[in-house]
């Protein structure tokens, strides 16, 4: 089985388009490294076949910072399987009045919550290796 | 979802009025969103209620005519949504009131009686369609770098200087914030709604709105007593980003003022130019 | 006094370094070194239907900054808004080795990543002036 696609949003204007980011880089490079990787938002959708060949068919999870969705919408476009869709504004709803940082810099805080958001994917990249597994 | 009271019962114990005062407050705590302030507590040491008492529209409840529960609530300058006496409703029922202080089955058929009426008036409160609202509105708009103030043109919208518009339907009307407070707030992730039954001056805080940004305290640009609010807001506040006009409507309200309101609102033309200076000394960046 | 806008659209890649120095000098460049005159436009937005960040890039002339050859940035821009005012890739600058180079997570940052980001930043300053000068 191929690993599962961890795609981040890794929106530029706000703090939290980087704590997608850094979420799927913790997951990607430290938690799960040998069951997950991430590609390029981007480059997915660039319309090079090489690009969709990425993500087309595959299990992948995507990481959006706020609600306008776009890791989801373009993953999904691209024709890759959705199978599970976070929300970093989410996490942040279980912190009223953190302040996490800017779209350049988070604040010890913002890490806190990018660590903890990570540890829920992984858990969910675990689960959906298992099941993927079991499904041969 | 019903957002209940914040019940003060007066509990008194030497009487049976008192024990069916406190039955009423079980019950609505136990088959609403109600919560109960203890009164004992409450009178040495408010500050375990203050926030229920402020989020939740209060009902009082008086065994007799001492009203403890209500000098109660006047001692601690709380606002009072609804008052039941329970010896004047056993008299409107035509229920005697047992001498002794067991609530048996007389009593309980009053509390049954009492119960209903309080919480179909909540029900009412909430699902009453107040506002003819149109289906779409025609907007005109400001921009600045990259961002779109939209405001929308329709005669019956007043604005306030704080930001806060009211759609005016004969005594009613719905408010909510512009696309300045949304767009200089960024994503919204809170909401905490005027309570439904509040009456208010004009200017008095109509709940708040919050992002990672900042705490916006709405002020109310009418005078009223809340109807109804955007529930939907309270699952997804980010309707306030997505159309603050629309669905992002924040409460609807019977006016009480609205001829001495209005002169100190603007309409349109006037707020388009307040609009404007805010953008440009503003300028939203992320 | 016309304020002359320019839009700077850069990619994040994700699967390399390049990414990360792309995203940090765009925000240095919008945040400190030109603020009255650049305004970021945010790539995954602008990819999933963004109307303003499109109608933006439509009328202000927008200078896309890419990691690598892929140009995602570049042929976005081309695709929703017509046309690219100017352009950068950073391997052209930072050369390819450091920029296609394993990704390096924000908190793992050190003085060698962020004299690239000041180096980045630098080049689309230049660009930026020339179009504020044209």
């Amino acid at each position: 089985m191929s690993n599962i696609k961890v795609i981040a949003c890794s929106g530029i204007g706000k703090a939290m388009g980087l704590m997608a980011r850094e979420a799927a880089l913790q997951v990607t490079g430290k938690i799960s490294p040998d069951t997950t990787e991430t590609v390029c938002l981007a480059y997915v959708v660039s319309g090079d076949e090489e690009g969709a060949k990425k993500v087309e068919g595959c299990t992948c999870i995507t990481i959006d910072g706020c609600p306008a969705m776009c890791a989801a919408k373009s993953v999904e476009h691209a024709g890759g399987i959705v199978k599970a869709k976070y929300r970093v504004i989410d996490e942040m709803r279980n912190h009223k009045g953190v302040d996490a940082g800017t779209g350049t810099a988070l604040t010890e805080d913002g890490w806190k919550i990018v660590d903890e958001l990570a540890g829920k994917i992984s858990e969910k990249a675990a689960e959906l290796t298992k099941e993927g597994q079991s499904n041969g | 979802m019903n957002k209940g009271y914040a019940v003060l019962p007066c509990n008194g114990l030497d009487k049976c009025a008192g024990c069916v005062s406190k039955e009423i407050a079980i019950m609505l705590s136990e088959n609403s969103e109600s919560e109960i302030i203890c009164p004992v507590l409450f009178h040495t040491s408010d500050a375990r209620y203050n926030k229920i008492a402020q989020e939740k529209p209060l009902l009082v409840i008086d065994g007799c005519a001492t009203r403890c529960a209500s000098k109660l609530a006047a001692e601690k300058n709380l606002k009072i949504t609804e008052k039941i006496n329970i010896t004047e409703e056993a008299k409107a029922n035509q229920i005697t009131l047992g001498k002794g202080l067991q609530v048996g089955e007389e009593e309980m058929r009053l509390a049954k009686i009492i119960f209903d009426k309080l919480t179909h008036v909540q029900e009412d409160a909430k699902t009453e369609d107040t506002i003819a609202f149109p289906a779409s509105l025609t907007y005109e708009v400001y921009k600045k770098d990259k961002f779109v103030f939209r405001l929308p043109k329709e005669e019956r919208f007043y604005f306030n200087e704080n930001d806060v518009w009211a759609y005016v339907v004969g005594n009613k009307a719905r408010i909510g914030v512009t696309d300045f407070v949304q767009k200089s707030l960024s994503d919204i992730m809170f909401f905490t709604p005027p309570a439904i039954g509040n009456q208010m001056e004009q200017f008095e805080d109509a709940g708040n709105i919050e992002s990672a940004k900042a705490v916006f305290e709405i002020i109310s640009p009418v005078s009223g007593t809340i109807l109804a609010i955007n529930e939907k807001l309270m699952e997804a506040p980010e309707l306030i980003n997505q159309n603050p006009y629309e669905q992002g409507w924040i409460a609807e309200m019977e006016l009480s003022d609205f001829e001495n309101d209005k002169e100190l609102l603007h309409t349109f033309d006037g707020y388009f130019e307040v609009l404007k200076r805010k953008v440009d000394e503003f300028h939203v960046k992320h | 006094m016309d304020e002359k806008q320019v839009g700077v659209l850069s990619c994040s890649g994700e699967e390399c370094l390049g990414g990360t120095i792309a995203r940090l000098a765009t925000r240095k460049v919008m945040e400190v070194l030109r603020p009255d005159n650049v305004v970021t436009l945010c790539l995954p937005l602008y990819i999933a239907g963004g109307d303003e960040e499109r109608d933006f890039a439509k009328e202000y002339p927008v200078i896309a900054v890419d990691a690598c050859d892929k140009c995602c940035a570049k042929r976005a821009t081309i695709k929703y808004s017509g046309a690219v005012k100017d352009s950068l890739v950073l391997s052209d600058i930072l050369g390819e080795d450091a920029v296609l180079s394993k990704i390096v997570s924000a908190r793992d940052l050190k003085e060698e990543h962020y004299k690239m980001v000041d180096k980045a930043a630098e080049e689309i300053c230049k660009k930026v002036d020339k179009i504020l000068t044209d």
